[in-house]
């Protein structure tokens, strides 16, 4: 975005000269012709550079805001949703050739000789009036299936958890990219004053696959548009304090200053770089105030942590986080992303999956609950999911109580309930081995533009345009899943 | 026999028209750059004439035999005939007076030629558009050039601008294409096979020997059975020019199917979704219900407007690009009656309301009785009790309605029951009780209430 680099002598450029009377001036007047919404909106001139971004949202919206439960590492799709008896009756037989054919495998696992099926060594059970398969690993959620829209036949191009979460997260395996909630940011601004669009939390002192920051950042499109990080204990957000012996008056007369000085070099060399870091430092003073009023739990009754769980008055634990969601919800932050590692197991699943499992079993129908009981839940759309599934045979030795699964990226289950969202009914199937999709396959891309769609967005329509072509969150592909759509 | 070799001789003449077509132009280039004082020159020219005569002279002859076949109309012949024997008659006269020899003159000659090419021009577009349809010359065009000459849609888009529900098939779907693929020979006057389709009872009727519809069974109509039999088939039709496309045959399939009714809505087939799919595809035209917010007609709001509510902490959203609906929240913490009348300008527009814990009370609640279009109003943790709830009962369109953390009691269900539209009430942490609650969503099923878990 730094366009004048080259040329920082020079006022404007013949090619920042053009975008800017025509693309900008010019899709300012044009844009208020044609629309209702425009002129007024977000008048921002950064955001005009983009006539497209002119039109949104492009029909009526379903949902305001999402809380995604991203958890990281994958967890076992065929032991805690997609139920398969065959594997238990087949318990220890190699999976049919016919079934795996020429797939690729991981490198974990593909040397091995033999690959023994595992059975879910689970009890599943239907439940609610939907009959929605469940394992006996997430009570809680198994009682308010009725609210969930299941999809057993989500799948991923990735097979190894940085593509695959660089996937779902961005649109493409590659990193560089915005993520989910930069795109909504960009295309939506901000529905409140004090906090920022995209707020990302994780659970603490959990360990497994690592995260990296580029999950939530905004790529190619302007800095502020990135995911927030939220996080336990004293400073929530790094460096947003005033530090020692400066007080508020002072740090707003600075930032006062700076923001003289910004604007002088902004006129020098219009990099719009520097409108970003303004808006930040002017956020940043906002939420100076606004952050610890949400971080502050101590308003809420008893009753509400019992919901959620009693880790919940642990700050960091996935609970807590959750009860933060629905805070930030409450507060009219669109996109609020939390992580959950610790899915990936490879090896002793029966063993790890159990705790695992209690970790966000509570706090999901708990934060789901909550966002029905306040009404939140007609225009909060919440998504629980991983990266990819895990095979139905074991990495490793087969025992009769231990085996591991690899990574899975033929199927996999999410759900996803709220706003625009039908309740209680589960899309698409996978065989009776739990390997392959039999019924109505939803690529993740799929899945995005279905996000994006309720959020009142074309997945198509909203585009940047970077390094000469422009991008979308689906890039090239993507179909509404109009199935799930209430 | 002999009518079999005639139509035979019919069918050359497409094939025999570019002869003499070929040997005038030929004729006038070389008439063009002759020395006039040149005697075989002038020979030669008067030879070209005399094979443009000759050639001519044969293609209108087949051309009279084709015409004769029945499968064109008089109408749709007259100028291309009339055209072609004038053209061979000038040419005749052209040939005997360069014959002859005649003292010529550079500008008449000239003048002739450009006569020659302007009839030759009007008898081939004529023909033309007979055997390629009317639209030969502009169908292949680039689209860009298209849209500049004025899109060949117009007609059909006569039908997308209007309001579906005044939409009917048979008037608005099939009957123009029936209008212009078979009434030219199936009307009033012209009953081609005994058909006349211009009147609805006689189309039903039929013909001579076939019946027209038959109501429920596509197969069985002759309507539909003949535009959708192998084109090799004589009975095929129509006989000549562009036969139906897969579309219209499907429109027709599907309303005889459905009963062939003469006055039948074409939104009463919004659940089909294959129909719905093609009428979009083909019209433009969506029968898909609208959502509520799409039905609204409302101006667009002023700038003044949109600053006077931001003036009065109200953050606007807007929620459609094509309509000024609002979608509101009150940003401050203690709501006035000032805040409150600035609503009323825009009292048409706003369609999502939040004035969420903002010491919202019973008497400004009259304020949010004008708000006909509300659809979702979140006016939850305020001091509201049943009086306020009263100023709602009117907002017909209001589906959602949020007062958790409000004063309300079992008093408050008798003007719920009077909200036509209402499907979801939030009623947590209000003094509500269980037994009323049961009662209401006995009585009212189709309306969910939250009061918590």
């Amino acid at each position: 975005m730094n366009c004048n680099h080259d040329h920082s002598d020079k006022n404007y450029s013949r090619r920042d000269f053009l975008t800017k009377t025509s693309l900008g001036l010019g899709a300012l007047s044009l844009g208020s012709l044609m629309s209702p919404t425009d002129a007024y909106g977000n008048s921002n001139f950064l955001n005009l550079l983009d006539s497209n971004k002119q039109k949104l949202p492009h029909f009526a919206p379903k949902a305001k805001r999402v809380i995604y439960l991203f958890q990281s590492g994958a967890p076992s799709q065929l032991d805690l949703f997609d139920y398969k008896p065959k594997l238990n009756e087949m318990f220890g037989q190699e999976v049919p050739k016919s079934i795996i054919g020429e797939q690729r495998l991981t490198g974990m696992s593909a040397g091995q000789n033999s690959f023994p099926m595992a059975g879910s060594l689970f009890n599943f059970k239907q439940h609610g009036n939907s009959g929605a398969w469940m394992s006996d690993l997430m009570p809680h959620t198994a009682k308010i299936v009725d609210e969930l829209c299941f999809i057993k036949s989500m799948h991923t191009d990735a097979i190894n958890h940085d593509p695959a979460m660089t996937l779902i997260q961005t649109g493409s395996q590659l990193p560089g990219r915005p993520s989910i909630g930069s795109w909504l940011s960009y295309g939506l601004g901000s529905d409140n004053k004090n906090l920022p669009e995209f707020v990302v939390l994780v659970t603490k002192e959990k360990y497994g696959q690592p995260l990296y920051s580029r999950l939530w950042g905004n790529g190619f499109l302007p800095s502020e548009h990135q995911g927030v990080q939220f996080r336990a204990g004293k400073d929530a957000v790094l460096y947003l304090d005033n530090p020692p012996g400066v007080s508020s008056n002072v740090r707003e007369e600075q930032l006062k200053s700076l923001n003289k000085l910004q604007k002088i070099q902004h006129a020098d060399i219009g990099d719009p770089e520097i409108l970003a870091r303004m808006s930040q430092y002017e956020m940043a003073f906002r939420m100076q105030t606004s952050v610890p009023e949400v971080m502050d739990f101590s308003d809420e009754p008893e009753y509400i942590f019992d919901l959620y769980g009693k880790d919940s008055k642990t700050p960091g634990t996935f609970a807590a986080n959750c009860l933060m969601a629905r805070k930030l919800a409450e507060k009219d932050v669109k996109f609020i992303q939390l992580y959950h590692q610790g899915w990936d197991m490879h090896g002793g699943l029966p063993k790890s999956i159990g705790a695992q499992s209690r970790d966000v079993d509570q706090a999901t129908a708990g934060l789901i609950k909550d966002l029905k009981q306040r009404g939140l839940l007609e225009d909060t759309l919440v998504i629980w999911g991983g990266e990819f599934g895990r095979t139905n045979y074991s990495q490793g030795l087969l025992k009769p109580d231990n085996y591991g699964r690899d990574h899975h990226p033929r199927c996999f289950t999410i759900f996803m309930a709220g706003a625009g969202i039908k309740k209680g009914i589960t899309l698409g199937a996978t065989d009776e081995f739990g390997y392959n999709i039999t019924e109505r396959p939803v690529h993740v891309h799929d899945f995005q533009a279905t996000l994006m769609h309720l959020l009142g967005i074309d997945h198509e329509k909203l585009t940047f345009k970077f390094q000469g072509r422009r991008y979308r969150l689906t890039d090239v592909s993507g179909n509404v899943v109009n199935e799930i759509l209430s | 026999m002999f009518y079999d070799l005639l139509n035979f001789l019919g069918s050359l003449h497409p094939l025999v028209v570019h002869l003499p077509i070929g040997f005038v132009l030929l004729t006038m280039i070389f008439e063009f750059f002759a020395n006039s004082k040149s005697i075989i020159q002038n020979r030669m020219i008067s030879l070209g004439w005399l094979f443009t005569f000759i050639s001519s002279l044969m293609a209108s002859l087949f051309g009279w035999f084709l015409g004769d076949n029945g499968y064109y109309f008089e109408s749709q012949i007259d100028i291309h005939r009339w055209s072609g024997i004038l053209f061979v008659v000038v040419c005749f006269l052209v040939w005997v007076y360069k014959s002859l020899n005649l003292p010529t003159n550079i500008f008449l000659s000239r003048f002739r030629n450009v006569v020659v090419i302007i009839l030759l021009t009007v008898t081939g577009h004529y023909g033309g558009s007979m055997t390629h349809g009317e639209d030969y010359l502009t169908e292949n065009l680039p689209e860009i050039i298209k849209e500049k000459l004025g899109d060949d849609y117009e007609e059909i888009n006569t039908i997308s601008s209007r309001s579906i529900d005044s939409l009917f098939v048979y008037e608005d779907l099939i009957h123009p294409f029936l209008e212009d693929k078979c009434m030219a020979c199936h009307n009033d006057e012209n009953t081609s096979g005994g058909l006349n389709m211009t009147v609805f009872e006689l189309l039903v009727k039929g013909g001579e020997n076939e019946t027209g519809i038959s109501k429920g069974n596509a197969y069985k109509s002759s309507i539909f059975n003949r535009v959708v039999m192998s084109q090799g088939n004589e009975k095929f039709m129509p006989p000549t020019g562009i036969p139906l496309s897969f579309d219209q045959t499907k429109i027709l399939e599907w309303w005889i199917e459905e009963g062939a009714k003469l006055e039948q809505p074409i939104t009463s087939f919004r659940e089909d979704a294959k129909i719905q799919k093609l009428l979009l595809h083909l019209y433009k035209v969506d029968i898909r219900e609208k959502p509520f917010l799409e039905t609204l007609v409302l101006e667009n709001l002023s700038e003044n407007d949109l600053i006077y509510l931001e003036n009065e902490n109200f953050e606007f959203r807007f929620l459609s690009n094509k309509n000024a609906v609002l979608d509101l929240k009150f940003m401050g913490e203690n709501i006035t009656k000032e805040n409150l009348k600035s609503l009323d300008k825009i009292k048409e527009h706003v369609v999502w309301l939040s004035i969420i814990d903002s010491n919202l009370s019973d008497d400004e609640m009259t304020y949010l009785s004008n708000l006909k279009n509300l659809t979702r109003l979140k006016i939850q943790k305020n001091f509201i009790s049943n009086k306020g709830v009263v100023f709602l009962e009117g907002l017909d369109n209001l589906s959602e309605l949020n007062l958790y953390g409000t004063r309300i009691t079992d008093a408050s269900f008798e003007v719920f029951s009077k909200m036509k539209g209402l499907k979801k009430l939030f009623l947590w942490k209000t003094r509500v009780t269980k037994k009323g609650v049961a009662k209401f969503a006995a009585q009212y099923p189709n309306i969910e209430v939250m009061v918590g878990y």
